[in-house]
């Protein structure tokens, strides 16, 4: 039986719990947070053996397997060490680290104790997700991408959430080094990082604050991004954030040299793009055929799913703690690579490091290009 | 405030009173209540991007030594309660978190914010009374007989969870942390439970008569009589609650006389705002909506959540009758608007844009 704690019991500790109760196999011995209230909340709420208000006292009395850190960013790092250092494996909540420096330290550390690590990029566990590795994998792109474009939309026409990190000035995401796009942008740049090859990829970025956002007050918190990705070997990627285009995506398009696929996350639907072109006017007439038994598809596996009790809003977390459990049980690779993790964590920083440092500035800004560090 | 009213209270005119969430719906007209009342040392507690602009208008009209001083800082900040809580002698902690989908949010709100004002009361010892609101949202209603009166000897929720409703959950872990305080430390509180708040400013029509959540709207409540207490009668009863002497540790329900159905609600609402269509469902289909939805929930482990269940449809949509007769007994409060008036001062405000349904 794997000993699991939860260290932070805000939202999404609550989603946590909840996919954790669900796999065979495992136990939450204990939920921690530094706020004893919130521990106990989660604790009364969840089939959880107890709650601590002191990490130390959590590892020490519980003794976990794994702990899932679900606590605000700025805290991820130190308490994952931490964690690492009692010899407990470790699920740490998206974005994983604030700087990418400090995700190789885990790493790192992760590898010489003989442990293991994960992100908390589960939407590349959805079911739509899983489908299209499994085509990728197989071949269907013809080749390594040529181009990638990942869209990830955040809705903030309800000012409520909005109003709140506007509101408060010690409001743990205006301290992240990105802001409002740290804690957010992870999944989309995640998708990216799984289908690049180099380690030292170029990034141009572009940011600025919605006038929307700045409506509310919030000038010095960007809400669009727009960047550019670029390998040597001449792959591509484009990512865009928005907080205000419509309809809010989250999708992902991948093309390689011989055909394409776009992932809609939120339909969960996943479509094959064809490069092979077909003579004269059949162009114009069968496509659309085969794009709309293509829906149906989709449309066919969904209730499929529903009726399996599968199209859960949360699968792919559930898959992804799944996963992991299994990898710490049978000693296999972790779900997610590190370099994956990793790349993520260079691109993210480096976004940062453009739109951040010129904030001052009103509006557009096009960065020269910056190469990462692959040290 | 005459003299015969003011030797029943059990603070002076001059004594600091600190309200949180004076700049919402309710904390407003409360302001206003306790400024009528004469009293001039008002400390409102409000968010840093609050507007203030009526509470600072308030302090310019009334004049003549009358302080409303506005505090901005955050609930959630010990620093913050412990400078707001400074001197004063009673509290109408209003603030909340309304979110009714996010358990930690809805707790950290409400359960969170309020331990540290009790903490910080704690600290200054001047406290005469804690006047904690909280909902209707907290009574069970199940074993209740269908008809049978809803009064505030009713049992709430037993397991806040069960519902599925975060602020009901929120809501009740508040009252039990005021009751502990006063356990263990002696905090002086009366709780109050309004039924549905409605009024301009807060134009929506509550869930009591129907949702809209599969794009149209659905009217469940019925025959049923909604809980309605208009803004102003219910800021008058808070205010009593804060005020009144030897009713410390009392629960009071506030809600209005001659409150109407829910039908003739959605009747007037469509004859004096705008029509639209409604599909009613009878008692026993609304129940075995609610039924069937938590057992599907259920077994598809949480494929859809059970945001529909059998204790919410015995919260909301079971036929209950309510009483105010504590309030009017033990406060002396009386409704300032007739239920009538309320209605059409709501619908003409709905009429005019402010809100929508």
């Amino acid at each position: 039986m794997l000993k699991v704690a939860i260290v932070g019991c805000g939202k999404i500790a609550d989603v946590h719990a909840s996919q954790i109760q669900r796999i065979g196999g495992c136990k939450i011995v204990g939920v921690c947070d530094k706020e004893p209230l919130m521990a106990r909340q989660l604790w009364e709420r969840f089939p959880v053996e107890r709650h601590y208000g002191e990490l130390a006292e959590l590892l020490s009395e519980a003794r976990p397997d794994v702990v899932h850190i679900t606590t605000p960013p700025q805290s991820h790092f130190d308490i994952a060490r931490f964690c690492l250092e009692w010899g407990c494996h470790v699920y740490v909540e998206k974005p994983f680290t604030l700087r990418a420096q400090e995700a190789e330290v885990l790493i790192a550390l992760a590898n010489e104790r003989g442990l293991k690590l994960t992100a908390g990029h589960d939407d590349q566990f959805s079911n739509v997700a899983r489908r299209m590795r499994r085509l990728v994998q197989n071949g269907y792109l013809g080749g390594p991408a040529v181009h990638m474009e990942s869209y990830f939309c955040y809705d903030l026409g309800n000012p409520t959430y909005a109003r709140a990190f506007l509101g408060d000035k010690y409001h743990w995401v205006r301290n992240l080094p990105g802001k409002l796009l740290h804690n957010i942008i992870s999944h989309g740049i995640a998708r990216l990082a799984e289908f690049l090859t180099s380690e030292s990829p170029q990034v141009m970025a572009y940011g600025f604050v919605s006038p929307f956002l700045k409506s509310l007050g919030g000038n010095e918190i960007i809400d669009e991004l727009r960047v550019i990705v670029s390998e040597e070997d001449g792959t591509t990627a484009y990512f865009t954030f928005s907080s205000q285009m419509r309809p809010l995506l989250h999708q992902f398009r991948i093309y390689g040299p011989a055909n394409g696929l776009i992932l809609d996350q939120d339909h969960e639907t996943l479509i094959k793009l064809r490069g092979t072109k077909l003579k004269s006017y059949l162009e114009q007439f069968v496509p659309p055929v085969v794009f709309a038994r293509q829906h149906l598809k989709n449309v066919a596996m969904n209730v499929r799913a529903f009726l399996a009790r599968e199209l859960r809003m949360s699968a792919g977390m559930s898959y992804l703690i799944e996963s992991f459990y299994r990898s710490i049980n049978e000693g296999t690779p972790p779900p997610i690579p590190y370099r994956e993790i990793l790349l993520t964590a260079r691109i993210m920083e480096s976004i940062f490091h453009q739109i951040c440092a010129n904030l001052p500035r009103e509006h557009i800004q096009i960065q020269p290009q910056s190469t990462l560090s692959a040290d | 405030m005459n003299q015969a009213e003011q030797a029943n209270f059990i603070v002076r005119k001059n004594d600091p009173i600190l309200i949180t969430g004076a700049t919402g719906f309710i904390g407003s007209r409360l302001v206003e209540n306790l400024l009528d009342r004469g009293f001039c040392n008002l400390r409102c507690l409000c968010r840093p991007t609050s507007e203030v602009t009526r509470l600072e208008e308030l302090s310019g009209f009334y004049r003549g030594g009358v302080r409303v001083e506005v505090v901005r800082g955050n609930l959630l900040s010990r620093k913050d309660c412990t400078a707001a809580m400074e001197d004063v002698a009673v509290v109408f902690h209003l603030a909340t978190g309304r979110d009714a989908r996010s358990f930690p949010d809805a707790f950290m709100n409400s359960v969170i914010t309020t331990r540290n004002l009790l903490e910080a009361s704690k600290q200054h010892d001047c406290l005469k009374r804690f006047v904690n609101v909280s909902s209707f949202t907290v009574y069970a209603n199940k074993q209740n007989p269908r008809r049978r009166l809803l009064d505030e000897t009713c049992p709430i929720e037993g397991d806040g969870r069960l519902r599925s409703d975060a602020y009901c959950f929120a809501k009740i872990k508040q009252e039990e942390i005021v009751a502990e305080y006063n356990r263990r430390i002696g905090i002086p509180y009366v709780t109050v439970r309004p039924g549905y708040v409605y009024g301009p400013g807060h134009e929506t029509i509550t869930n009591r008569v129907g949702i809209d959540t599969f794009g149209f709207f659905l009217h469940l409540g019925g025959s049923n009589t909604i809980p309605f207490t208009y803004v102003e009668n219910c800021a008058e009863a808070i205010a009593l609650a804060g005020l009144i002497e030897g009713i410390d540790g009392e629960v009071f329900n506030i809600v209005d006389d001659d409150l109407p159905s829910s039908s003739l609600f959605l009747r007037l609402y469509k004859r004096d705002v705008k029509h639209f269509r409604s599909l009613y469902v009878p008692h026993a289909a609304s129940y075995a909506l609610c039924y069937l939805w938590e057992r599907y929930s259920e077994w598809s482990r949480g494929q859809v959540p059970p945001v529909f269940n059998c204790s919410k449809w015995h919260a909301f949509w079971k036929k209950t009758r309510y009483s105010n007769e504590r309030l009017k007994m033990r406060l002396g409060w009386k409704p300032k608007i007739s239920t009538e008036e309320g209605l059409r001062r709501y619908f003409e405000s709905c009429r005019n844009g402010k809100g929508h349904a």
